[in-house]
């Protein structure tokens, strides 16, 4: 840590990882639901659909919190200035936690806006923007003042305002249902699919060159090579989720073509972050931060290049669309690309943060091993369910519940995975907050 | 590659993608008129999105195919289960599902709510979207029955009963809805003709009849279907 104001985003941190903590806990209750009969009289006062609005509504404040974490970590060794106002940053931190707290307890009660993943009713969609607006002035202006700026800080900071004006489209009322999703896709695919990928890039360039010493303008030009590609397959690759929505036909071209593509900026991602590594110009001080960052790197391959290519023709999402399939796709995505790029950034910064060079490993690994195993078999075992269900359900035309019934042990299967990820998540969770540094005799 | 070709790449690439994509919207805004039947947007069917969004009915359901996957999808769903079905399923989920391992909660939505969101469900139903999803898909139903025939050595009949939904809503020998009454001995009861006559306007046989009835089958798979419940005795 070289900056006093860096220290705010390690509250974000913490937060945010409390927050993943709540949210497995749900997506626990959530594989319960689908393994085991439920009585009516929880069903009526806590349905599955309230549950699983605090599972993705967690995921994405957690997210959200760990990415201004870290860009409150990066703006001011990439500008070489303190933040313009540490102050608003806790506002802004006060004003989004609150939010969020106040948004789970309403779903409880009913107060939903009652489209999936932007269940946030909409006067606290006003406060959500309030905080990002906040957040943006504050790293803008940071930015601003030092005339200092860098490829990773200007493609962190536009990734992040994209971000933002992204949200916009989430807020409205629209009386078309094809309108509705076909905006409602605007925030969730070009956020994980646009805007998220730009921020994570530049996080991950800034950590490689802090870690490689590789020259920064080599860096840079990859990243932008990276988010070009990003962004031209990203973009018109929205399309695959209009194919069933009601939307011209064309888009089965459009979108099918488009992201088909959508792998390559990953997997060139994955070979030039190892091409990094391989050609470094400094020791190697922790090796977990490389476990962290190449294991990140391959899963975000894998979960959202090859699992995402699995369904993305319309000749297969026909039968897959909105199936577990999509969800084994999800999960396996969302932890791949995002939930290991935060957990990265967080083992990068906490220990800076407490003035740690070299910390002990040992519970991280088991950590990191732990959930990412037990991430990659839910993977499967939705993936199973999602071919069973598609089989039965959609070829064979079978009932729904029909097909869940053959769902039902695998879902199981899942249940107990997810048991043994969250043993996972509670070992990072306890060791970040408590990370020692490593004893001499280790070396 | 020089930096500046790498920025090129970044430039072109967003520009390229993101104008074509802004293009698209604008055709697909222009086009979504006539394949959604804009026109038949009334009131009663927004304000039916607004009940479907109220009780938060999508993060259990899908609806063209996004959502939940807790639930059946519920983009076909009149052509499915009948408006009867609907507001049958969302008044009295208790006991719709008694007998499910899945329940459904009751929220006790309003009458004038239930009958909103059967509006809008029917203007869903509507929507011109490539044939999704394919279990409620009329091309398709009869490569399913086919299967159920080959594979499963079911009559004709029988694998129309099985694919056609009837069992969402009546059980034989215990096994499908309850909505229904059980058609176990149902060719004790009504006669060939009769069952025909039911099964197209269940109204002319029994005047208090609940069923919708069934204009989606075709012609062999209603000679079928009655042949198969005739012979139930």
């Amino acid at each position: 840590m070289l900056y006093q104001s860096q220290k705010i985003a390690h509250w974000y941190f913490r937060i945010a990882l409390l927050l993943f903590g709540l949210q497995v806990i749900m997506g626990l209750w959530l594989a319960f639901n689908y393994t085991f009969t439920v009585p009516q009289s929880i069903v009526d006062k806590f349905p599955f659909a309230t549950a699983r609005a605090m599972h993705t509504n967690l995921l994405v404040l957690w997210m959200l919190l760990g990415f201004m974490g870290g860009a409150y970590y990066i703006v001011p060794e990439e500008t070489g200035t303190e933040i313009f106002s540490p102050k608003l940053a806790w506002i802004q931190l006060i004003v989004l936690v609150v939010t969020g707290v106040v948004a789970l307890i309403g779903f409880i009660f009913g107060w939903t806006q009652g489209r999936p993943l932007l269940e946030i009713p909409r006067p606290l969609d006003i406060v959500v923007v309030i905080g990002a607006l906040i957040f943006l002035f504050n790293v803008g202006m940071t930015m601003f003042k030092a005339k200092r700026w860098t490829a990773i800080q200007g493609n962190l900071l536009g990734g992040l305002t994209f971000l933002a004006i992204l949200y916009l489209f989430g807020i409205p009322f629209y009386q078309n249902e094809v309108i509705d999703w076909y905006y409602w896709w605007w925030v969730i695919h070009l956020w994980v699919e646009g805007a998220w990928e730009l921020v994570t890039a530049s996080i991950i360039a800034f950590i490689l060159l802090r870690l490689t010493g590789v020259e920064r303008h080599v860096l840079e030009k990859w990243l932008y090579v990276e988010l070009g590609l990003f962004l031209f397959t990203g973009i018109t690759g929205t399309g695959h989720h209009y194919y069933w929505i009601g939307a011209p036909k064309y888009w089965l071209w459009f979108g099918g073509v488009f992201s088909a593509l959508e792998p390559l900026p990953i997997l060139l991602m994955v070979i030039d972050t190892l091409d990094h590594v391989k050609k470094r110009k400094t020791k190697i001080i922790n090796p977990f931060t490389w476990t962290l960052l190449i294991g990140g790197a391959v899963f975000h391959f894998i979960g959202a290049g090859v699992w995402g290519f699995a369904h993305t023709f319309p000749q297969v999402n026909y039968y897959t669309h909105g199936s577990q399939v999509t969800v084994s796709h999800g999960h396996l995505a969302f932890f791949g690309a995002y939930a290991l790029l935060n957990i990265t950034v967080f083992y990068f910064a906490i220990p800076k943060l407490k003035g740690i060079d070299r910390y002990n490993p040992t519970l991280g690994t088991i950590g990191f091993w732990t959930t990412t195993s037990a991430m990659f078999l839910m993977g499967l075992t939705f993936g199973i369910s999602g071919v069973v269900q598609s089989y039965i359900e959609r070829v064979v035309g079978l009932g729904y519940m029909t097909a869940q019934d053959y769902l039902r042990t695998w879902m199981g299967v899942t249940f107990f995975l997810g048991l043994i990820f969250f043993a996972g998540v509670l070992i990072i969770i306890y060791d970040l907050f408590f990370i020692r540094p490593a004893e001499e005799e280790v070396l | 590659m020089s930096q500046k070709t790498a920025f090129r790449i970044f430039i072109i690439g967003t520009l390229a993608s993101g104008v074509l994509f802004l293009a698209l919207t604008w055709d697909t805004h222009r086009q979504v008129e006539t394949l959604s039947h804009a026109d038949k947007l009334s009131p009663q069917v927004i304000a039916g999105k607004r009940t479907f969004e109220k009780y938060n009915c999508n993060d259990c359901h899908t609806i063209l195919g996004f959502g939940g996957y807790y639930a059946p999808d519920m983009t076909r769903v009149v052509q499915r289960v009948g408006e009867e079905g609907i507001r049958f399923r969302v008044k009295n989920p208790e006991r719709a599902f008694a007998d499910s391992w899945r329940k459904m909660p009751q929220q006790h939505v309003s009458d004038a709510e239930v009958e909103n969101l059967i509006a809008f469900f029917t203007w869903v139903g509507n929507i011109n979207n490539g044939d999704w999803p394919p279990q409620d898909s009329k091309k398709r139903m009869t490569r399913g029955e086919e299967i159920a025939v080959a594979a499963g050595g079911l009559s004709p009949g029988a694998a129309v009963f099985q694919n056609r939904g009837c069992m969402n809503c009546h059980s034989l020998h215990g096994k499908g809805g309850t909505f229904g009454p059980p058609l176990d001995t149902v060719g004790r009861r009504l006669d060939l003709e009769r069952i025909e006559h039911y099964i197209r306007n269940p109204k002319s046989i029994n005047p208090n009849a609940k069923m919708p009835p069934q204009k989606d089958l075709s012609e062999k798979e209603l000679e079928e279907v009655t042949k198969f419940l005739a012979g139930l005795k």
